[in-house]
């Protein structure tokens, strides 16, 4: 139970930073509840997958992409483009632990450390942290505008249709 | 004569919804598609080649056949959803409405005066959201708080150093130096129970993360052009914030 309650509260803050970065982006007053709670949803599903033992990078892809898919139908139903909560609601997902340990994995490699058995374990620092960082970065923007790119066809569709008239 | 004076005001009013967009964040097919409806509406058909610090605009008159073509620069980028969802709406009633030329002025002029969060606003969610990181991360409250100051702090350097039309590379790079080094303190003085969360998190308010996501729709759309520019744009300000984390870590450990 105090698991469940640890979950919650971090996708709590998932919500916060969000809006937070909403509130930089300057998005309409109408948006901000939509976007804590695409910020929550986010982060409840990616914290319930990694406590289930999911990979981060799978975590952070099945997020996005829920993002994606739910801002389609809110983005109908309060009169916004998609784009406008599906973006900050992704970046409290984005690697920054994974980026840090990199940028101080190659700052010992290059300053700091000359053993070279503890060198080979720094260059396997920067390789998993660096690539790890990179495919949660490529899989947070695939996942989260592949379904507005979906839905961008039927929106031509009308617009067309509007022309023939 | 009259007509040509006519398509010359429609194609400065498009352009500037055009540059308007782009500026505040939308990626170029949200571009083309918004000006393409404003262009139906007004009768006529547009054709734009638009670029990172530049737009070249060609309309053509649906009745009388001519044609107008100007080029304009685009002034910095300032990220602002709440203009490109305006536009946007605009775009759709003036479709199902049939504006006139001087409704789409109007509404697009009271766009335009729509006041920002104002600072301090902007200031403290921000910091809330840096809080909010840490915890995501897996820190404590204590470290929480020394995120949330250390945010702070960047994010008024930043603001300060935008006021002074620093170059904006070096902007992040002294933001991410000067919230990196306050929490740094933490990790020197033993704050909290995870400093370096503290630390990882505090320059997290620099990531592009617009750039980055309209890069990879540009580039899933066929604006390869534009995506690789917001890509390397993007790239850039991840290398201006590793360099400030680098300087702050070699000073302080």
């Amino acid at each position: 139970m105090t698991e469940f309650f640890k979950i919650l509260e971090v996708a709590i803050w998932s919500g916060v930073a969000a809006l937070g970065f909403g509130i930089l982006f300057n998005i309409p007053k109408k948006a901000i509840f939509t976007v804590f709670f695409l910020g929550f949803i986010a982060g409840l599903i990616k914290f319930i997958l990694l406590h289930l033992n999911t990979n981060i990078i799978v975590a952070s892809f099945a997020g996005a992409l829920t993002v994606g898919f739910l801002s389609m139908p809110l983005a109908h139903k309060i009169h916004q483009p998609p784009v406008v909560f599906s973006i900050p609601a992704v970046i409290p997902m984005i690697p920054g632990y994974f980026a840090y340990k990199t940028v101080l994995a190659v700052m010992n490699f290059t300053f700091i450390e000359t053993e070279s058995a503890k060198r080979g374990e720094l260059i396997n620092d920067i390789f998993s942290n660096g690539f790890t960082m990179f495919f949660i970065l490529i899989s947070l923007t695939i996942g989260v505008s592949f379904p507005l790119l979906l839905l961008r066809k039927t929106t031509v569709k009308n617009m067309s249709r509007k022309l023939e008239d | 004569m009259e007509s040509l004076e006519i398509l010359k005001k429609k194609t400065n009013l498009l352009l500037d919804i055009a540059i308007t967009l782009m500026v505040s964040g939308a990626n170029t097919n949200r571009a083309n598609t918004s000006i393409n409806r404003f262009a139906l509406v007004l009768g006529c058909r547009a054709f734009s080649m638009i670029s990172h610090k530049t737009l070249v605009m060609t309309l053509t008159d649906n009745h009388t056949g001519e044609t107008y073509t100007k080029v304009q620069n685009m002034p910095s980028y300032a990220i602002n959803f709440t203009t490109i969802s305006c536009i946007s709406k605009a775009s759709w009633k003036a479709l199902e409405n049939s504006w006139s030329f001087e409704q789409i002025e109007e509404e697009f002029k009271n766009i335009r005066s729509r006041k920002r969060y104002s600072r301090i606003q902007v200031l403290l969610a921000v910091s809330l959201a840096g809080a909010g990181f840490c915890n995501i991360f897996g820190g404590d409250y204590i470290s929480m708080a020394v995120a949330m100051v250390s945010t702070f702090v960047g994010l008024f350097v930043l603001q300060e150093a935008h006021k002074k039309d620093y170059n904006m590379y070096f902007r992040v790079l002294l933001a991410s130096f000067i919230a990196s080094s306050v929490a740094s303190l933490g990790v020197v003085y033993d704050i909290g129970d995870s400093p370096d969360l503290a630390l990882a998190t505090s320059i997290l308010f620099l990531v592009p993360g617009v750039p980055l996501i309209n890069s990879f729709t540009d580039l899933l759309d066929n604006n390869l052009l534009n995506g690789q520019v917001r890509f390397t744009s993007g790239l850039m300000i991840v290398m201006a914030i590793a360099m400030g984390l680098f300087g702050a870590l070699l000073i302080f450990q």
